[in-house]
């Protein structure tokens, strides 16, 4: 399941990797934490004096732990998908294209990836108009492409999540987006920044693989299934007769 | 007849090389576009939701990276050593060792591939040099490694649970008689296809070796009992118990086997001590095998998460216009019974399941059959663990398959030669699959035993 430990990855590609493997690493360290302390304020000690300064901080971290596990989860797979792009690991099916002569493999390496710049670019605008309003910014005009910013919208910058405590050194926010009101838990336009972010990054990255093909340095965009650099490796390995 | 329309688009946009995701979504966006008064943020926000509103998905990456963390060579051979200790005296002893080891690994990992390639890397070689021919070898492991999606925890499971709102609780402890059913009907054949051809048996080698190899194996394995034990004890959900297990797997493999990590000896010496080394306790939360492990699973997850995601923008489609709806009413009128109904289903799959990664297929297919099956009062667990099967058929089923390209890879053979060596064995998955098909307590029996009869809410 892994690719050459030694490969040189340049500085974003590292900074993306781990971000990917931090955001996975937390959301399994916090759903666990939680399990242990919901267990533990099943216990009596958890209701005894010596223990009451460890309780309150223990019990407001577990009421928190599920949202923010769940905004991280979001957080990975919308942000996370780039790099999946990048790395060509996005599933898809290669049957027809296996059997397609090379002229017609690039027409389709084409049209495929028209069709992924398509859908970014529909979904960065829907992203956007989503995610605005939140931050307290206009929305686009118009229902497919954005025709200039609207003039008159509905500004929800006072929106809150549901569990999550907005941290004391983050309540500058509040005079920024917030008319100078404190924010009793953070604002929603934190974590929905996840979508605009990651359809801005994913454009990006289809536009580079757009290039690719162009230049003919690649002809397919997909992996057909998850295991396929497994199976090279374990292909370097085997006898062959 | 739009429906139809958003099909085909479906199925082009995936025939010239569109990642799964973007078909589904594109399609989707497409047709929301044209036939209904929707806004594009609107299609953003159920995206932002298919995350922050199905905590039963979080499941996935915590499975993923739990196998992952017990996916190393060193795990396998332990279970191969206790497999092999077990049943390897047998006739054909080697082979049904590999099919008990496939099963085993299953319990650890939730995804077929990832069982091939670990157990069929370690046994293909070996059974090679007791005297099988490679292809046998091959066509019993390519099969016995699509266990591996319906012996719990299964991704698989996830996902349809996601797709359709059933318990995953209730969908793992339905693969369990199932998945043990297919292995012993795939252990038995061999038995008497290898007395028939006088095939090698190993030596017994005695209860203090089945006793010691079980004792290197029960580690890994105690993770099935985390899991499984966890979610029907009520100590934690299946999420929760996914992750429980992830830190279970990263301590085992780290400071137990210690196959990766600071305690890793170098080169194939042996490993290092705690005591001696008591840093590790820290550094190994940062060493880069953990991180490279954490970056594995995330990568796995992302890839099959974005395409669930676009999947239940699909099925938002799906649901807004009633098309499973309008086609459960034509069918009922066709005088179509549940019967010829699963039939259709397990045509549809075995086709589908050739082309498409099973995550992948279970998603579009689940969100539209799934009512209709409702409708016909099959029951949605019976029908989860029917097409689970049927995923599991499609990967070996010829011209291609996923576990066929995998195992032409392990083995290094050709593609036609794997194909003409696993079809033999593919026949007894197709009888297994009759049997569930049409004996829904194999897969109903156990949940109902334990978690109480099924509410159906339609």
């Amino acid at each position: 399941m892994s690719t050459p430990a030694l490969t040189k990855f340049s500085i974003a590609e590292r900074l993306e990797r781990n971000f990917i493997a931090a955001l996975l690493g937390l959301m399994t360290m916090i759903t666990f934490a939680n399990v242990v302390i919901r267990k533990l304020q099943e216990m009596d000690f958890w209701r005894s004096d010596w223990f009451a300064p460890w309780a309150e901080p223990l019990s407001t971290f577990g009421l928190q732990s599920l949202e923010t596990t769940v905004f991280l989860f979001a957080w990975m797979g919308i942000i996370g998908t780039a790099y999946m792009v990048r790395i060509k690991a996005q599933l898809g099916v290669d049957v027809a294209l296996n059997y397609m002569p090379p002229v017609w493999r690039k027409a389709s390496a084409l049209l495929a990836v028209s069709a992924c710049l398509l859908y970014t670019l529909l979904l960065l605008k829907g992203s956007w108009d989503y995610w605005a309003p939140f931050a307290n910014l206009p929305p686009t005009e118009g229902r497919i492409w954005p025709e200039g910013f609207k003039a008159r919208y509905l500004s929800q910058g006072y929106y809150e999540v549901n569990d999550i405590v907005m941290p004391a050194w983050a309540q500058f926010l509040s005079d920024w987006f917030n008319e100078g009101e404190k924010y009793e838990k953070i604002p929603r336009f934190i974590p929905y920044f996840a979508l605009p972010f990651g359809m801005a990054l994913l454009l990006w990255r289809y536009l580079r693989v757009a290039v690719d093909v162009m230049q003919g340095k690649a002809n397919m965009i997909i992996a057909s299934h998850e295991a396929e650099d497994l199976v090279d490796q374990a292909a370097a390995t085997a006898d062959k007769d | 007849m739009e429906a139809l329309y958003l099909f085909i688009l479906v199925i082009l946009l995936l025939l010239v090389g569109v990642p799964i995701a973007v078909s589904l979504g594109l399609s989707s966006i497409l047709f929301l576009l044209v036939y209904s008064d929707s806004s594009l943020a609107s299609v953003a926000q159920t995206l932002f939701s298919a995350f922050e509103g199905h905590y039963t998905l979080l499941a996935i990456p915590f499975f993923i990276l739990a196998s992952s963390f017990m996916s190393t060579g060193g795990v396998a051979k332990r279970i191969i050593r206790f497999s092999i200790a077990c049943v390897g005296h047998f006739h054909g002893g080697l082979a049904i060792a590999g099919v008990f080891a496939c099963m085993m690994f299953a319990a650890l990992s939730g995804s077929s591939p990832a069982t091939v390639v670990a157990i069929g890397s370690i046994v293909i070689a070996a059974m090679r040099k007791v005297g099988y021919s490679k292809d046998f070898a091959a066509g019993v492991i390519c099969n016995a490694g699509t266990l591996g999606i319906l012996i719990p925890p299964s991704i698989v499971m996830v996902v349809y649970a996601a797709a359709t709102d059933v318990s995953v609780g209730r969908m793992f402890l339905a693969g369990v008689i199932p998945g043990l059913l297919a292995g012993t009907m795939l252990m038995v054949a061999i038995y008497f296809y290898a007395r028939y051809k006088g095939m090698p048996k190993g030596e017994w080698a005695g209860w203090s070796e089945v006793l010691g190899a079980a004792r290197g194996a029960s580690w890994g394995l105690f993770l099935v009992v985390i899991i499984l034990g966890g979610i029907y004890g009520g100590y934690f959900t299946p999420t929760e118990a996914a992750a429980v297990a992830s830190v279970y797997a990263f301590i085992v493999s780290m400071y137990i086997y210690r196959d990766m990590g600071p305690l890793k000896g170098t080169l194939g010496g042996a490993p290092l001590s705690l005591a001696k080394h008591p840093q590790a306790l820290f550094t190994a939360w940062f060493h880069k095998d953990t991180r490279q492990t954490l970056f594995d699973a995330g990568r796995l997850s992302v890839t099959l998460l974005f395409i669930i995601a676009n999947a239940l923008i699909l099925k938002h489609v799906l649901t807004d216009e009633q098309i499973p709806q309008t086609i459960a009413t034509a069918m009922l009128a066709a005088g179509l019974g549940p019967i010829m109904f699963l039939v259709m289903v397990n045509v549809v799959l075995l086709i589908g399941g050739q082309f498409m990664e099973p995550s992948g297929l279970i998603v579009i297919v689940a969100p539209l059959v799934f009512p209709i099956a409702i409708e016909l009062g099959i029951d949605p667990i019976h029908l989860g663990i029917i097409m689970v099967v049927n995923m599991e058929i499609g990967m070996i089923t010829p011209p291609v398959g996923l576990n066929l390209f995998v195992t032409s890879g392990v083995a290094g053979m050709s593609m036609m030669r794997v194909v003409k060596a696993a079809t033999p064995w593919l026949g007894i998955l197709f009888i297994f699959l009759i049997l569930v098909t049409y004996i829904p307590a194999l897969s109903t029996a156990l949940p109902t035993y334990f978690m109480g009869p099924e509410v159906i809410i339609r």
